[in-house]
């Protein structure tokens, strides 16, 4: 709260000087109770910059110098600006708004005002387009449809059972940071083919399939995943492998075969080693002890072995393949051992090094002599009634039918549909059993557009070119793909039924009940991790040379340690600044070990308190990652993540033919030259230095981090230096100073943060109309110190989030391809 | 220019777009093609590009003077003799020869590179690009020549193009002399940055180009169910569109020309089966077959099925994997294939490494003859096709990257003539002939990889001795 303070106090200091009459409406962040406690506080009539004459005035005098017709400072002019006319220009004044509320603007180095005249100025503008956008102004956008994670979800829920969905739909277009923007959502073929298809192995995966053909699955092992410790789900006692829950598709016989990795010769990786053995489980218990000859090559008939077939009973079962686990490490080694056991299997050849064998894949093969169908978790969930005698099928049908549909539509099914739900339970029927109906059904059931597209039918009563109130099963959707990524469970369907989800106070007990619920772990998964991009962590592969002690377990540690922290704040109750400043995390015995904190082993993890360092998102290893490229930090890349992410203020583009950083600077030199020196050789180029001295100090404050987020003191053999200056000239020294200086601008932050939460939410791009409301969201949340439940909350009951309007007619034929 | 190649771009977006807004970049690639299509199957030209690794015998000094890979004569009379390619003579007709060609960019340009060959060489074949030495995710190579072709056609079929390999790959990770495995796992590119994953189970090909389903019956059943779902489906929307607004209303319609899309494939797919898939392929496999040349075989007979149905016009193959130590019983040879094709330029082992690389060769005479009797219009397939076969590496013991191993087969279109042996003078780039192979194919580039120019691949006048 330290920024909003100060800012009050120089909003009051510089009272006197201003004219009276500031604009009654109440602003965005509006000055907020000191911390720690939240008191409410009326909205005081503030002096500020009050009259347009003199706002005008003072952007003439502090913006129109590098703003004007001639210079066009980043190709902007504001020298016929007028703040009278602010609301006509909505989108212009809303990007002056933001890079004065960011302190960006004017530039360190110019001239600048009193910060409580640019503190002003923002609020003036504020006001003025906030008073003129209608309050329930919706927004609108036209249906989205089921995006992979929220199929996978969808179909957890509906049938218990988990599915491979990258193997099922086509990867999803990513707008605004966001892989649920309706209106990026485009239709092709391949997407419509992939719905029929999956329908259909969902169907069968789910219900078993009596007549399964005999098939392979093939598990991979990431070759940048160490093998040296026990992977999650596999026995203890154990290293390396793969563990797998597999959903077996009837009861019979499978068999499983495991490939083993080959040095440059074709020869078994690792050591010497006698005796090596492979366990391949099923649930914990062992089908095969398979022994591992040393002289296994390519030339000797390949590298795989294979358990003998073995009965299994269809459902799902975890499957684990792992070494049996001989000794704890590499002895008398000349080398240390490293993390990356096979960054180069040539490792293997060398002598003086103890390698062990490593395992490439797994494939599951069957089944053959299929037996039948056994109890599944997911048979259980559908099969609610069996009939006892002939006469009982359809009664029986009809329930199991209508309670699928009603759950996949997310509303009532009408008569029409069931009938023709019912049509194909019949024609399954006559050509197998009663389970074969079933089957059909549910299979029509996942086709449907009911269950793969999110309609919101528009009432009979809308007024056109009003917007409208969504019934309530639409909403109830909406909220539970919002907090869940799924649909609604059944008090959610019983609350929009029953009307009751209409009534005053049942949004804000839904979503208290929600965030509650285990299933809100989605705002960490699926929301939390697209706001920081962490499945940009699986691009980046540091190099394994460089950085020998990580490997992809590690870079998946990290990424798990950013969800459950963010899930923390959420389950706590946080505040949106917690996620800055606070000062625990989530690590496993890998994660604890890079960074350096004693006394935690093994995979699970658990809550610690860290160091100032590594407080809040800047501190995380998966931030700090996916910053990186593979062979160095990149401070450009963490400067814009910071500016995008925290700042919501991304820098322009940069100009084409820049010559990249490894072209930069090594000349001459009598050593290495650090990244932060390579920066600076580049950045002594005019036409970069005005936004790469915005960009680049907040990424080297993050120096001592290296690619793998590990802390280090020295880059390339000299002392890293981590000192810098804010945009706004405060001074900064590490990742503590840098948070302490983004602290400064922390309603930046959260108003960032909520425009990040509503494209979620709405499953649309944040439009400069919009920010009145997000201002306003921003600003109720704040009356309890902007809790997320609170932010949460607001945002549900927006009207944005409750009501639908009319866009206008875009199909996809008006649209050329962007390439 | 980008290559979105994976990206099917819709055919309505094309149909509908003639009528409305017409600034589509790539509408011209797609009217010759609709206008095709309304009239009959004929011009669609269809592509292979195969890999093989560690070169040939014939490229060391010894092989060259035995002519263990190219012919002795260039020009139409030219003999097999002892030449590795002599399992082709059924189809010399339809075979276009052009030795000693040179793939520069799979040398080595800087001191850590030195070594790294067999790291490289893959990337460079279909790219003839210089892959940038990494051993993490910033991997660069080329776009590679079956990509830049299925970035014109690939919109025309369900499947743009596919990724086919024998050998068992790696994933992602270092492989060896700082080298990506992604240089090594793929021949096709989509972009400098993008390797498209190749597909090594049969079935896995079959699913994706065929649907589910064991047998002819149980797809014929699922046909049958899909088209009764896509009936439900358009009704059940006929039915919603009266409950939503006007944009959503749009959406809906777009959305229902890709259930008739489907409907028109379903259809597709049943005329084809009349001229034989239950007869060509009784059951879909069940996996990886142990024996390599099974697996060659079920790949190449997907290969020619898909081409048949059109469901796509593009393969890339990899039939090996660089430093693979696979041993070929059907050759005799018991040595593994790396440790053979580091001969040591002994004269018994070259002669004895020619014998795996005749093997290889022996294995493309199932695939032809495929697509011989495959017939559209008055054409066979074959005739329609250029199937290229080729190896980025040379002398595999010295591991050199000249006088490399390039064949083509079929006419392209009646492009190429074919039955010629066209020996290129020292220093051509490889790229000079796949140059030409993308314009035969009807693709405009002025340039490919480091290429210098065209390459003239049918016949010349005169017969000459070559090599020697």
């Amino acid at each position: 709260m330290s920024a909003l303070v100060t800012g009050m106090t120089a909003l009051i200091a510089a009272g006197p000087q201003q004219n009276a009459a500031a604009p009654s409406a109440p602003i965005a962040a509006a000055p907020q109770a000191a911390a720690p406690a939240a008191t409410l506080r009326p909205v005081v009539s503030r002096p500020a910059v009050a009259t347009t004459a003199s706002q005008n005035e003072t952007i003439r005098q502090y913006c129109v110098g590098c703003h004007s017709d001639r210079a066009k400072a980043g190709g902007l002019t504001l020298a016929s600006y007028d703040a009278a006319a602010a609301a006509q220009h909505a989108e212009l004044t809303e990007k002056m708004i933001r890079k004065l509320r960011a302190g960006m603007m004017p530039p360190a180095g110019a001239r600048r005002p009193e910060a409580s005249t640019i503190t002003a100025l923002a609020e003036a503008l504020e006001s003025r387009i906030d008073a003129s956008v209608p309050t329930n102004r919706a927004g609108g956008r036209v249906f989205q449809r089921l995006n992979r994670a929220e199929y996978a979800r969808a179909v957890r829920d509906l049938l218990r059972v988990d599915v491979d969905v990258t193997a099922l739909l086509p990867a999803d277009t990513i707008s605004a940071g966001f892989d649920n923007v309706a209106d990026s959502q485009m239709f092709s073929t391949t997407l419509m083919e992939s719905y029929l298809r999956a329908a259909g192995r969902v169907t069968a995966l789910a219900l078993g399939d009596p007549e399964a053909e005999s098939a392979e699955a093939l598990y991979r092992v990431p070759k940048t995943q160490s093998q040296m410790e026990q992977v999650p789900g596999a026995p203890l006692g154990t290293r390396g492998g793969v563990s797998v829950m597999h959903t077996f598709p009837a009861d019979g016989d499978y068999t499983v075969r495991v490939e083993l990795h080959g040095n440059a010769d074709g020869f078994l990786f690792g050591g010497p080693n006698l005796n090596e053995q492979i366990e391949v489980s099923v649930d914990g218990e062992r089908m095969a002890l398979l022994d591992v000859n040393p002289r296994l090559a390519d030339v000797t008939g390949g590298l795989a072995l294979r358990t003998p077939s073995v009965h299994i009973s269809a459902g799902p079962h975890r499957v684990t393949a792992a070494f049996l686990q001989r000794f704890e490490g590499p002895v008398n080694d000349l080398l240390a051992p490293i993390d990356h056991t096979l960054a180069d299997t040539q490792i293997g050849v060398s002598h003086g090094l103890t390698t062990l064998p490593h395992l490439k894949d797994m494939a599951i093969v069957g089944p053959s002599k299929v037996t039948g169908v056994s109890d599944t978790p997911s048979r259980r969930k559908v099969f609610t009634c069996r009939p006892t005698a002939p006469s009982e099928e359809t009664t029986c049908a009809s329930r199991i039918v209508r309670d699928l549909a009603t759950q996949a539509f997310r509303r009532p099914v009408t008569t029409g549909d069931f009938d023709r739900l019912m049509g194909f339970y019949r024609s399954g029927r006559a050509d197998g059993d009663f389970e074969a109906g079933i089957a059909t059904a549910l299979e029509a059931i996942l086709a449907s557009p009911q269950f793969l597209f999110r309609l919101e039918p528009i009432p009979a009563t809308v007024v056109k070119g009003q917007p409208w109130r969504l019934d309530d099963h639409a909403l109830a959707s909406r909220l539970s793909f919002f907090l869940w990524g799924s649909g609604p469970d059944e008090a959610l369907m019983k609350a929009a039924a029953t009307g009751q989800l209409s009534t005053p106070g049942a949004i804000e007990r839904q979503v208290t009940r929600m965030l509650a619920d285990p299933r809100s772990e989605a705002l960490a998964t699926r929301f939390a991790g697209q706001w920081l991009r962490l499945a940009d962590v699986e691009q980046i592969l540091p190099d394994a040379i460089l950085y020998p002690y990580f490997d992809r377990s590690l870079g998946r540690a990290m990424v798990r340690e950013a969800e459950l922290f963010f899930d923390s704040i959420v389950r706590e109750d946080g505040t949106v600044t917690d996620l800055l400043t606070a000062d625990h995390t989530f690590v496993n015995g890998r994660l604890a070990r890079h960074y350096g904190i004693p006394n935690i082993t093994g995979p699970e993890y658990q809550r610690v308190t860290v160091s100032d360092e590594r407080r809040g998102l800047l501190g995380k290893g998966s931030v700090l990652m996916l910053t990186s490229v593979a062979d160095r930090t990149s401070p450009v890349m963490r400067g814009k993540w910071v500016m995008e992410v925290i700042l919501g203020s991304p820098p322009p583009a940069p100009p084409p033919n820049v010559p990249t950083l490894e072209e930069t600077g090594a000349a001459g030199a009598t050593r290495l030259l650090t990244t932060r020196e390579r920066m600076e050789e580049h950045r002594k180029n005019p036409a970069c230095r005005s936004c790469h001295r915005v960009i680049d100090p907040l990424g080297l404050a993050l120096e001592n981090f290296d690619v793998t987020g590990k802390w280090r003191i020295k880059d390339n053999g000299s002392a890293v230096d981590p000192s810098g200056e804010l945009y706004d000239g405060t001074p900064m020294d590490g990742p503590a100073g840098l948070r302490r200086a983004l602290l400064k601008h922390q309603d930046v932050f959260v108003l960032s943060f909520t425009e990040s939460l509503m494209t979620y939410a709405l499953g649309r791009r944040i439009e400069p109309q919009d920010m009145p409301m997000i201002r306003r969201i921003v600003r109720e949340a704040g009356r309890q110190d902007y809790r997320l439940s609170a932010l949460i909350k607001e945002v549900a009951t927006s009207p944005a989030f409750r009501m639908g309007s009319e866009v206008p007619v875009v199909s996809e034929t008006t649209l050329a391809p962007a390439h | 220019m980008s290559y979105l190649t994976r990206q099917t771009l819709n055919r309505r977006t094309v149909l509908k777009g003639l009528g409305v807004s017409v600034s589509l970049p790539l509408l011209e690639a797609m009217i010759p093609a609709r206008a095709a299509d309304a009239q009959q199957v004929v011009g669609k030209k269809r592509f292979v590009a195969i890999e093989m690794v560690h070169g040939s015998a014939g490229s060391t000094a010894f092989g060259e003077k035995n002519h263990l890979w190219a012919p002795a004569e260039t020009g139409r009379n030219y003999t097999f003799g002892k030449s590795s390619l002599a399992p082709l003579e059924a189809y010399r007709d339809h075979l276009t020869i052009v030795s000693r060609t040179d793939v520069r960019n799979a040398e080595a340009f800087t001191p850590p590179e030195i070594g790294g060959d067999h790291f490289r060489s893959a990337a460079v074949f279909l790219t003839q690009s210089h892959p940038h030495q990494t051993q993490g995710s910033d991997v660069r190579a080329g776009v590679s020549i079956d990509q830049i072709f299925a970035n014109q056609v690939g919109g025309e079929t369900p499947i743009p193009s596919m990724q086919l390999c024998i050998e068992n790959v790696d994933q992602a990770g270092g492989c060896f002399y700082g080298y990506s495995c992604a240089y090594t796992d793929s021949i096709s590119w989509a972009t400098p940055n993008d390797p498209l994953p190749m597909i090594r189970d049969p079935r896995a090909v079959f699913d994706q180009l065929f649907g589910v389903g064991a047998t002819p019956e149980a797809r014929a059943r699922r046909r049958r169910r899909d088209r009764s779902i896509l009936d439900w489906v358009t009704q059940s929307v006929s039915d919603l569109r009266k409950t939503l607004g006007a944009a959503d209303q749009a959406r809906l319609a777009d959305y229902l020309e890709d259930v008739r899309e489907i409907e028109r494939r379903i259809q597709k797919v049943e005329a084809s089966n009349a001229s034989g898939e239950p007869r060509d392929l009784p059951g879909a496999p069940a996996g990886v077959p142990d024996s390599y040349t099974d697996h060659v075989k079920l790949m190449f007979d997907l290969q020619a099925l898909a081409f048949t149905a059109d469901l796509t016009r593009v393969f890339a193959f990899k039939l090996s994997r660089d430093v693979s130590n696979r041993v070929y019983p059907e050759t005799g040879v018991t040595t593994g294939f790396h440790i053979a094709s580091h001969h040591g330029d002994r004269e018994d082992r070259i002669l004895e490494y020619a014998k795996i690389n005749t093997y290889h060769v022996s294995l493309l005479p199932y695939f032809l003859d495929k697509l011989k009797a495959a017939r559209e219009g008055d054409r066979t397939l074959l005739d329609q096709s250029v199937v290229m076969y080729g190896s980025p590496m040379g002398n595999s013991n010295v591991h050199n990257h000249k006088r490399c191993p390039l064949i083509l087969l079929g006419h392209g279109g009646g492009a190429i003539k074919g039955g010629v042996h066209l020996a290129a003078s020292d220093g051509t780039p490889m790229a000079n002939p796949m140059l030409s192979v993308l314009h035969t194919l009807g693709v405009e580039v002025s340039s490919f990889g480091d290429s210098t120019g065209t390459f003239d691949l049918n016949a010349p006048a005169v017969t000459t001795a070559a090599g020697a």
